[in-house]
């Protein structure tokens, strides 16, 4: 017979004693020792020779660029790698004295409770509620007790009013709040959370995000959590956790990981928010980490009182697409109100504006998915009625906000030539409007035409549907939500793909919520509300001054017109006797 | 171990036979029960009990073969992959009921038999079973037939895995032939779908064998009546069912066999930690 | 291609309030369902069947009325049904059967009229006898559809499930997981018809369907993955430590079903007075054993059980009173008054009180829906009560 398992649990009474409050003192919640973990079928390990200590009771964010491990890291700590992912895993793990993968992630659960990127596909049951009271059940909770713990959560939470509403019927923000609190039903010591904004809008991140500093401040809660909105994140983070592409992880504090180190243990600069880059260029020390801190540099400063406003696009040129008095909705409640919108061949147009103001609405519109109730839409000066979407959307592309929706073939070339068969062209002819090879090559996916479109990254899947809609060469795009899910260098490429097209004359309309994509590309920003245009006008002015709209860089120079780091750094580097303007402007580039 | 194993495999057999055994027997009463009851000279009165027992015995058949089925222990991620598929499947079947045109023609049995074939019998048979309950809970045409439709459509799941060697005997996997094979088998189950569906009925029209008019009638007479009431009643709808799921099967097949054999490693994987001798040292090292 | 959007906009949201548990219990209901199978089934006394179909029939008006006056989508799953009503079922239902049972069966002594004998099995007479008893057949088949629509709308799939022996946990949380995605499923379908429309999609024939129904399927799978790691995350058994079915469970499911084959041929082929019901117990005892004990393995508990109550209980004597009834000769009953036969010759049903009163035991879920109905009505109904003493 085999000697029973050893206690899992290790004692730890002879760390925690009398040194109170110094954080070296406090035990590891989770101690990961040379962990190397290989996913199936891989040639190379997702995570090589890692040694990570995380301290309980903090809130530590982790960073780094996609397909650097950041997502298996967080799943080793429940176990859910490699039990549910399979593969071969390495080291030894401790997760608050657990092994997880002993443990399994059953027993572990009760220890982390681990929340995920979509709020839609995390949900098993379908009221507030039953939800959250799964886990407990799960658990085999007598049913006094959880009802005392599924009380106790709801309050944390904020839930309480919504306990007997059904799941579906919620916004994302409340969607993943009751997700968190379903994972914190069981009061695990540890929350981990896997990129749990990237799917929602800002505002609902922001809720999101505050509750999370509430539990941490609060209740000790350790906060282990994967974000790339590092702006939002970083003033309340107690460390940063640095997971590179290549090389040993940092754990430290924020303003030390984006110092002036060498850049090998530093978070780079296209990771850092704007202010964060600003600051390093000029050279702000401490490094500020909000606007507050940040306005206390840049009110030192001499800057411009306001810029010209830019010359408005050709406006007398005929727009591509255009509305006029527009009413549309679904069924019988009509969303947009008489609007007047037009894009014209070479400008970027951004919509903003919050949840449900009808900023989808008029995509939609503009391609005939949503039929004019009044007024009417026109291509090219025509109006579109009577035309099916098929026709318009030969001129005119639309990227959904899910491009996943569009992608079903088995590889990308095929979802190009499924669209041109659409079309009715001959995908082996001669006659096309667009080489697809060299369409893929503009996208950067020439290598990629005979992969799997499903098994790419969210960016390469991203542009593998902007190849299967731009392969009609329309004159317009439309993109709903085009940065949702990014990560920073996918968004890099983005942004210079859409600069790009606009200078070979394509109109593109862009509906978004974020504010820096609208600071860096756009020509013009339409803001609306409740169906109507209430602003539409350069991103100087309308960007510059809305403090809801207002870029990071917009706050820290109000009244300068400044919306990007390049726009402040432009004006330094112009002015040589400027206080603070140094020579290493960092390469946007890279 | 092994001879564990192979004992659990073969009791797991003869339960599924047990059980398709006594389900037919139990489904196809009114065909020998009336001609019991006419042989014996007891009379109708001792078999009056008849369709009651049989009624029960079905459902404990079902119930066994469920138990059978999910026994061998359902992972989170099969119970998952069964709930999405099952919600895609039951959303599938409001085409056959809102739809007035096609007859007997429904979707459904294209999902029920690819998952069937793919993923074994065990998740065929509970994707065939649950995607009508499902469906007839959200469609609202939840009835008397349900649980019938429920085994016989567990049945047609759990079935398709015969098509599995026939495929590969022929040495047609992957290529259109696989296809084929699995289109016939779908027209096949088509036609006995609706041939089972309407025995439950089939009482209600003629009465329970304890009414039973005409005495003189036998075991062959039933057949013979059954068969006429099934040509006049549902031949036509069937055939269309038929011929729906061999096009079905034939259009969709390749496509969604792809994709669930895509799938198939992702959902099934058996996984195997190493603790190397180093995490032993740095486990100590931490206890001391 | 209109279906989908419709239910798109029946989940459209709306008034969402909480949901107040449902006055009857889902085993209540199900006692209940089961009862009106029984009496159905046995009994072809148009008397009976007359009284069972009212009692179903005023129950269904009662649930529409709630319902009506229930705050939209309040515990549905805002799906439009799209099954025929009862009603609509009933006529077609009866005059199908009444049609085949008096072409076919040419018994009777009040014949209508006469079909060409040469005509295979419709040639004959045809006779009031057995377009009558045909009817009959319709009519119960009838009451047995309205009942199941009944149930399915007045209980919550939640409770449904939660009926389910605790050895089908698994199977209970595939059937949840099923329901609860049916709403994003909608949603997800609606958006891949956009996505492909602006890509130049059109509806055209079957194959059509393919760039709609495959990244529908994808995507399912793909949430399903996501779905079964949150699961695992927060604790539901992973496939290793469910307990299995072990061989002892197996064999008493083998054993269980020998035990009831041979107790089946016993009774009802050989017809053994005592061996045959005693196999047939033993059979049935074993595999009950045999889900138990597979049950005793699951450790899940239930955070929100229904309640039992008085009226529960009530509903549930009440339809065992009435099953036993039809099932069994009892004292001061004429069970015989249930089979009723038109044939040879018509006669008029006997009606016998013991038996007429004995449906009335289904009757118990009226009365609850009544007071339920009169509660939600309280404040609503003042207002209507005032208008009409004006008057």
């Amino acid at each position: 017979m085999q000697p029973r398992q050893p206690a899992l649990r290790h004692s730890f009474t002879g760390v925690i004693d009398g040194a109170a409050g110094a954080p070296a003192a406090l035990p590891s919640a989770v101690d990961f020792r040379q962990v190397r973990y290989t996913y199936p079928e891989a040639a190379t390990p997702a995570l090589d020779q890692i040694d990570v200590q995380l301290p309980e009771g903090e809130l530590i964010v982790v960073v780094g660029p996609s397909g650097a491990g950041k997502s298996t890291l967080l799943r080793l700590v429940n176990g859910l790698a490699p039990h549910f992912s399979g593969g071969h895993l390495q080291g030894s793990l401790r997760v608050l004295g657990l092994d997880p993968v002993v443990a399994t992630p059953r027993l572990m659960s009760r220890e982390v409770g681990f929340v995920f990127q979509d709020p839609e596909n995390q949900f098993v049951m379908d009221r507030v509620e039953d939800e959250i009271a799964f886990a407990l059940e799960n658990a085999g909770m007598a049913r006094q007790e959880m009802r005392i713990r599924v009380e106790e959560t709801l309050d944390l939470l904020d839930l309480a009013p919504l306990r007997g509403r059904r799941l579906d019927m919620l916004s994302g923000g409340e969607r993943q709040r009751v997700a968190i609190a379903a994972a914190l039903a069981l009061r695990p010591r540890i929350l981990v959370l896997d990129e749990p904004t990237s799917q929602l809008d800002p505002k609902s991140a922001e809720d999101v995000l505050a509750a999370l500093v509430r539990l941490n401040t609060d209740l000790g809660l350790t906060v282990l959590l994967a974000e790339h909105r590092l702006e939002r994140v970083l003033p309340y983070a107690d460390r940063v956790l640095y997971l590179p592409q290549e090389g040993a992880p940092r754990l430290d504090t924020p303003r030390a990981l984006l110092g002036d180190e060498p850049a090998a243990t530093t978070i780079p600069v296209a990771l850092s928010p704007p202010l964060v880059r600003l600051a390093k260029t000029l050279g702000w020390e401490p490094l500020p980490l909000t606007v507050k801190e940040g306005l206390a540099w840049s009110r030192q400063l001499r800057v411009p009182t306001a810029r010209g406003a830019q010359p408005p696009v050709a406006a007398d040129t005929q727009p591509i697409l255009s509305t006029h008095n527009l009413h549309a909705g679904y069924g019988d409640c009509p969303v947009l109100h008489g609007t007047d919108f037009a894009v014209r061949g070479g400008e970027i147009v951004v919509l903003l504006g919050r949840n449900g103001s009808g900023k989808t609405t008029l995509l939609k519109s503009l391609v005939g998915l949503i039929r004019p109730q009044r007024g009417e839409v026109r291509l090219q000066g025509v109006s579109i009625k009577g035309k099916d979407v098929a026709d318009i959307c030969r001129q005119v592309g639309y990227l959904p906000q899910d491009p996943n929706q569009l992608l079903f073939a088995d590889t990308v070339a095929e979802e190009m030539a499924i669209t041109l068969r659409n079309h009715g062209y001959d995908p082996r002819g001669y006659d096309l409007p667009i080489a697809p090879q060299t369409l893929l090559e503009r996208l950067g996916l020439a290598h990629k035409a005979h992969a799997y479109p499903r098994d790419m990254s969210v960016g390469e899947r991203q542009r593998a549907a902007l190849a299967a809609i731009l392969v009609t060469r329309p004159q317009a795009l439309l993109l709903d939500e085009p940065t949702r899910g990014l990560d920073y260098a996918a968004k890099a490429r983005l942004r210079s793909l859409l600069e790009e097209w606009r200078g070979e004359g394509m109109g593109i309309v862009i509906v978004t919520h974020d504010v820096e994509l609208a600071a860096e590309v756009a020509d013009r920003v339409v803001l609306m509300s409740q169906g109507e245009i209430i602003a539409d006008g350069d991103p100087y002015t309308i960007l510059g001054s809305s403090p809801l709209f207002a870029s990071q860089v917009a706050r820290l120079f109000p009244g300068t017109g400044w919306l990007t780091v390049e726009d402040a750094l432009d004006y330094f580097r112009g002015q040589t006797h400027a206080p603070y303007a140094t020579d290493d402007y960092p390469d946007e580039g890279a | 171990m092994t001879r564990t194993s192979t004992l659990a495999t073969w009791m797991s057999g003869a339960i599924f036979l047990l059980a398709t055994l006594m389900g037919l027997v139990a489904f196809l009463y009114p065909f020998w029960v009336p001609a019991l009851a006419q042989s014996g000279n007891t009379g109708l009165a001792h078999s009056q009990d008849a369709p009651y027992v049989l009624a029960l015995l079905t459902g404990i058949c079902f119930v066994v073969l469920l138990l059978e089925v999910q026994g061998a222990g359902m992972s989170a991620k099969t119970v998952a992959l069964l709930g999405v598929l099952i919600s895609i499947n039951s959303l599938l079947r409001f085409v056959d009921l809102a739809v007035p045109g096609p007859g007997g023609f429904s979707p459904i049995f294209l999902l029920i038999i690819l998952v069937g074939y793919i993923y074994g019998p065990r998740l065929g048979f509970l994707m065939g079973a649950l995607t009508l309950l499902v469906s007839s809970i959200i469609t609202g045409a939840m009835g008397p037939w349900l649980p019938y439709q429920m085994f016989t459509a567990g049945w047609i799941g759990m079935s398709a895995v015969i098509c599995r060697p026939l495929v590969g005997g022929l040495g047609m996997r992957g290529r259109l032939g696989e296809v084929v094979v699995l289109a016939l088998f779908a027209g096949l189950w088509g036609l006995l779908y609706g041939v089972i569906m309407n025995i439950w009925f089939w009482p209600f029209v003629v009465g329970t064998p304890d009414q039973y008019w005409e005495p003189g009638i036998g075991g062959m007479q039933t057949v013979q009546r059954y068969a006429v009431f099934y040509a006049v009643t549902s031949l036509g709808w069937d055939l269309v069912r038929m011929a729906g799921n061999v096009v079905l099967l034939l259009v969709f097949g390749g496509p969604v066999l792809r994709v669930l054999q895509r799938f198939q490693r992702r959902f099934t994987f058996v996984y195997s930690p190493v603790s190397q001798p180093v995490s032993q040292t740095v486990s100590q090292a931490n206890d001391a | 291609m209109s279906i989908p959007r419709d239910f798109a906009r029946g989940i459209a949201p709306g008034p969402n309030r909480s949901y107040a548990p449902p006055p009857i219990h889902a085993a209540a209901w199900g006692t209940w369902l089961a009862a009106v199978v029984v009496v159905l089934a046995v009994t072809r006394n148009p008397l009976y069947l007359l009284f069972t179909l009212t009692w179903i029939g005023w129950a269904t008006l009662l649930v529409n009325r709630i319902a009506q006056n229930a705050a939209p989508g309040a515990d549905t799953l805002g799906l439009p049904p799209v099954q025929f009503s009862p009603l609509t079922f009933g006529l077609v239902v009866v005059t199908l059967s009444a049609l085949f049972n008096g072409l076919n069966v040419h018994v009777g002594t009040h014949v209508l009229f006469r079909l060409p004998r040469g005509w295979p099995l419709i040639g004959g007479p045809i006779t009031a006898e057995a377009l009558l008893y045909g009817a009959l057949n319709g009519l119960a088949l009838t009451g047995l559809f309205a009942a199941f629509v009944l149930l399915n709308r007045v209980v919550p799939v939640r409770n449904l499930v939660r009926l389910a022996p605790r050895a089908f946990y698994p199977v209970a949380v595939v059937v949840t997981i099923a329901v609860t995605f049916v709403p994003a499923t909608v949603r997800q379908f609606a958006s891949i018809r956009e996505a492909q429309a602006i890509r130049g999609h059109r509806v055209r024939g079957m194959r059509s369907w393919l760039p709609l129904m495959l990244p529908l399927l994808i995507g399912g799978m793909e949430r399903a993955l996501q779905l079964a790691e949150a699961m695992m995350a927060r604790g539901f058994a992973a496939g290793d430590e469910q307990p299995q079915s072990t061989l002892w469970v197996r064999a008493a499911l083998i054993l269980g079903m020998v035990a009831l084959l041979a107790g089946m041929l016993l009774h009802l082929v050989w017809r053994m007075p005592v061996w045959g019901p005693v196999l047939l117990l033993v059979g049935a005892l074993l595999i009950g054993g045999a889900v138990w004990r597979m049950g005793q393995g699951q450790t899940y508990t239930v955070y929100r059980p229904t309640a039992w109550r008085v009226q529960d209980s009530v509903i549930c004597g009440g339809a065992l009173l009435t099953a036993l009834a039809f099932l069994v000769e009892l004292p001061g009953l004429a069970r015989t008054s249930a089979l009723y036969y038109p044939y040879p010759a018509l006669t008029w049903p006997q009606l016998d009180l013991g038996m007429g009163l004995s449906t009335w035991g289904l009757l118990p879920p009226v009365f609850v829906l009544l007071w339920s109905l009169a509660k939600q009505d309280g404040p609503a109904n003042g207002a209507d009560v005032s208008d009409v003493s004006e008057q």
